[in-house]
Parts: C-alpha cells; structure tokens; sequence
C-alpha cells in the first residue's frame, strides 16, 4: 500500500514537472511569434498598420518579419499606391474588428467576408475577393456542371460553405461530409462519389497537386471578403478603395491573385463596390 | 461556466434533435449488429484453425497467427481508412463489390463493417482461444480415444465447453466493438458522431454530442452489469471446483 502510495506521488510530481516544462516552452515560441510587427520593404512614407490573423493559407502565412500571402501582399501593393509602407500584426480573429475600431491598427485584411453584423462595428472596403465554389469531378466525367450532380453522390467538407451549398441546390443527392477535403477528394478519385463541391482554391490545388480530376464549373457565392478600417475613417478608406481599383487595373491583382491562388481572378471582382453603411 | 453548460447541455437542444440523433444511433446499432455476427462466426472459425493439430497444419497455424497478430496491432482507424480508400481502387473485382450499395446501403457502411469485421475477428478469436485452452486436455484426449477425430472433438466436446467460460470477455469485446462502430464518421458515414458534428457545424453548440453519448451509456451500462454478472457465477463455479460444465 504504502509503496502504490508513493509511485502514485512520484508519478504526479513527475507529471506537474512534465506540465510546466511544456506550459513554459509554449509561452516561450508565443512570444517570439506573437505580438511582434514588421515593416515590409517599399512603398515609403508613414507606416500603415494592417491587424491579420496569421496563419490562414494561402491568404496570409509565413512567420514575423517575413509574412506572406495572398492578403499581405496586396495589402503590401495597396499601401505602395496611397504612399504608405504597410506594417502587419499578427491578431486572433474574434477580437480583430474591435481592435481595428478601437484604433490598435488602422486597417484589418484577415480574408474577412463582409458581413451586416460586423458593419455595425467596422467599415468595409470594396470586396477584393470573390469566395468561389468548385464542382471538382474525374477527367472525362459527364457531369459538366452542379445540376449535373443532382441525383448522384457528392462529396463535401465537414462545416463549409459547400456542404450548404450542396445542400440548397442538390436536394435528392446523397452527400457525403468528410472530415477533411482530402478525403473528400480521396472519394472522388476512388469513385464512390461522383462530384465534389469545395473552395475552388483547394479544388485548383487537388487538380495541380492530385491529378485525375477537374474543374467542371466554379460556382460563385455571396461571401465578398473586404478591408475593415474603423468607422468614420472615411478618408483612409477612400485611399484604399482607390489602391485596390489602381492596382487592379495596372495588372499587379491579376500577377498576386495567380500567384496564390493559380487560378484567373473572376471577372466580377474588377469594379466590384461595396457601399459603407 | 454558464457558457459550458449552454454549449454542452443545452436540453432544449437536445429535445429539438432527440429523433435525428437517435435515428443515427440506430445505424450505429445496425453496424454493430452486422458486425457482431460477422466477428463471432469469422474469430471462431480463426480459433479453430489456430487450434489444428500435427505438422500438415503448420502453415495454417501460422498464417493464422500473423492475422490476428496483425490485425490485434493496427488501429482500426487505419483499416477503415484503408479499406475505404484502396478497395475501390482494385479494379480487377467487380464493380459492386469493389462499390457495394447492398441492402440499400451506402458503400462507407459495408467499407466500415469490413474493416470492423477483420479487426474484431481477431479479438474475437483470441477469447475463443481463451475459452478452448481452459479446457482441460483430458477432455480432448478422452474424446479421441473413444475415436472421435480432432474436428470431431472440438465440434462435440471441447468448444461447448469453452464458450460457457467465455461470455463474460467476449461481452467486453461486444461492448468496445458498439464504441468504435462510431469511427465509420470518418469515411463520412452518418452515424450518430457524425450526426451530431454535422448540428455542431450548424448551430455552433455541442450539446448533440452529448445526447449521442448517453444513448450509448443507456445501452452500455446494463450490458457491463450483466458482465459482472457473468463474472460473478463462474466464479461461483469454479470456487465450488466444478468449472467445467456437462455438456
């Protein structure tokens, strides 16, 4: 008894060492890459300062000093165009509009789909991105578009926009969530489903990277994502709308937009406005 | 802590959901029901052939073994994805069973009984094996002298022996097979985790989750009763030095 007793306090002291060795180096690597922000090179003038939470592929990643991604470098090119040099923070998304309107930084770009419930706090920018869905389907399939699918198996990803797409359009299919969009994928390669309806970035990605499958249609949807600024900024806002439309019409949206997303911008997304509330 | 309680016991919630979730934990009874009777009829048939006698047999035993070794070692997470993600690969079999959609289910329900089958069949097995080296060896001796040959024996006297000192562990193995009939939610078929993952990507509250699991506990816990049981009477047996029963 007396020996179980004294393995039992050994192994929680063993324990409650092991936790704060592991508490200790996690708070450690938090601080080398949280909180710190970054002047990226170009542009000149007075910084402007850009909250994102980090990481989100391909829209930001990368580490402090060096972030990247489809956000941040347009973020970077915007910021060129009205003068300024943007400096980016790396933030938690639940608290980013409050902080943006409470003036810890001047800008948000976190691939932020605009919505009325965040306009009541921030203002958004014209949309600089256009959330599109894919139909991904086997080379030679006969399903050339979504009501193509109706009827047949489909699947999807656990939780996202394509799964209630699916689920709004194709009433008498049987669809299938997968944890992930591999898997999803997976399905459709070994041919137990026959479609699958997912973010057309990750669907641009399986086509390059898995092979075997294609696009049949690319399905756009409501979500616009947006710049949040703090509400009566309307100057800096303007400034920036008039960065986006310059540096979409000069050509550098459609190099950023190819370089991340492989893809061609879609053609909606040129002139696209947005009118602040 | 009010926010715990919203996102986990939410009984308004589960009252809204109570049918969905309790028709999905029927197909996890469906699945556990299929695959009982598989993994009883396949561990047994396993246990016999581990069981074969003389040198001819050697290759058998050994063939036997490594499987249940084998499928004792891998997680069945790992069979289920590999049965889902390989078999329609094979094209040489024929399209419905490579894609099966019997009994009007859907191909990840049969992927997902296999692979269920196949590990639980060598649990199954091992417990067999359990029960039939409890017998005592003048058993099987005695059967032979009177010129019954080794199948003879086994079919007639050594396993009625043994599966009266085994139904309290193949039980145990019964009630982890209904746990893990819910691992098929990977190859996203909807059972009852599933089911309530799918109302949690919904409505952000994960009360679902927990209604799934008391449905299991309602079934479970007496089932782990009658376990104790079991266990109780054949000790009672064995203390009054009569285990074996007439068979």
């Amino acid at each position: 008894m007396r020996k179980t007793r004294l393995t039992a306090l050994f192994a929680v002291l063993l324990l409650a060492v092991v936790s704060v060795v592991a508490i200790g180096c996690g708070g450690g690597s938090d601080s080398t890459t949280g909180g710190g922000s970054e002047t990226s090179a170009g542009g000149g003038g007075e910084p402007l300062t850009v909250g994102s939470d980090i990481p989100y592929p391909p829209f930001e990643q990368g580490k402090s000093g060096n972030y990247t991604g489809f956000d941040i470098e347009l973020m970077e090119a915007i910021a060129e165009k009205i003068g300024r040099t943007a400096e980016f923070q790396d933030t938690s998304f639940e608290t980013i509009f409050r902080d943006v309107a409470q003036g810890k930084f001047e800008a948000v770009i976190s691939a932020a789909t605009i919505t009325e419930e965040r306009e009541q706090a921030v203002d958004f920018s014209n949309p600089y991105y256009l959330s599109e869905q894919a139909v991904l389907v086997k080379e030679g399939s006969d399903v050339k578009s979504l009501e193509d699918l109706e009827g047949k198996t489909v699947a999807v990803q656990q939780g996202t926009t394509g799964q209630e797409l699916a689920k709004e359009e194709l009433g008498g299919s049987e669809i299938r969530p997968y944890p992930e969009g591999p898997d999803a994928v997976n399905a459709l390669k070994a041919g137990t489903v026959e479609g699958v309806i997912i973010d057309a970035p990750v669907a641009q990605n399986a086509v390059e990277k898995s092979g075997g499958v294609e696009i049949a249609e690319k399905v756009p949807t409501e979500e616009e994502y947006g710049i949040a600024v703090a509400q009566g900024e309307t100057e800096l806002l303007e400034e920036i709308n008039q960065g986006l439309k310059e540096v979409q019409d000069d050509g550098t949206y459609k190099t950023i937009y190819e370089k991340w997303f492989h893809l061609e911008p879609p053609k909606a997304i040129f002139g696209a406005t947005h009118e602040a509330e | 802590m009010s926010e715990f309680f919203h996102q986990y016991f939410d009984f308004n919630y589960m009252g809204e959901h109570f049918w969905e979730v309790l028709e999905a934990f029927l197909q996890n009874l469906l699945i556990f029901v299929v695959v009982a009777a598989l993994a009883l009829t396949w561990g047994l048939i396993l246990a016999l052939l581990r069981q074969l006698p003389g040198k001819k047999f050697m290759p058998v035993r050994f063939f036997t073994i490594a499987y249940i070794d084998l499928f004792r070692a891998i997680p069945i997470l790992i069979v289920i994805l590999l049965i889902s993600g390989g078999i329609p690969f094979l094209e040489f079999i024929p399209k419905d069973i490579r894609i099966p959609h019997w009994f009007g289910k859907p191909d990840p329900f049969w992927y997902g009984t296999a692979a269920l089958m196949l590990v639980y069949g060598a649990f199954t097995a091992e417990v067999y094996r359990a029960g039939i080296e409890a017998v005592p060896g003048g058993q099987m001796e005695a059967a032979r002298s009177l010129g019954m040959s080794h199948w003879q024996a086994m079919r007639h006297v050594v396993v009625p022996q043994a599966v009266t000192l085994i139904p309290a562990p193949m039980l145990n193995e019964m009630i982890s097979l209904l746990k893990d009939s819910t691992l098929v939610s990977v190859i996203a078929f909807a059972e009852s985790v599933l089911i309530s993952r799918e109302l949690l990507a919904e409505s952000f509250n994960s009360s679902a989750l927990l209604l799934t699991g008391v449905f299991f506990i309602v079934i479970i816990l007496p089932l782990a009763r009658i376990v104790d049981k079991l266990i109780a009477r054949n000790q009672g047996k064995i203390t009054r030095g009569s285990h074996i029963e007439v068979a």
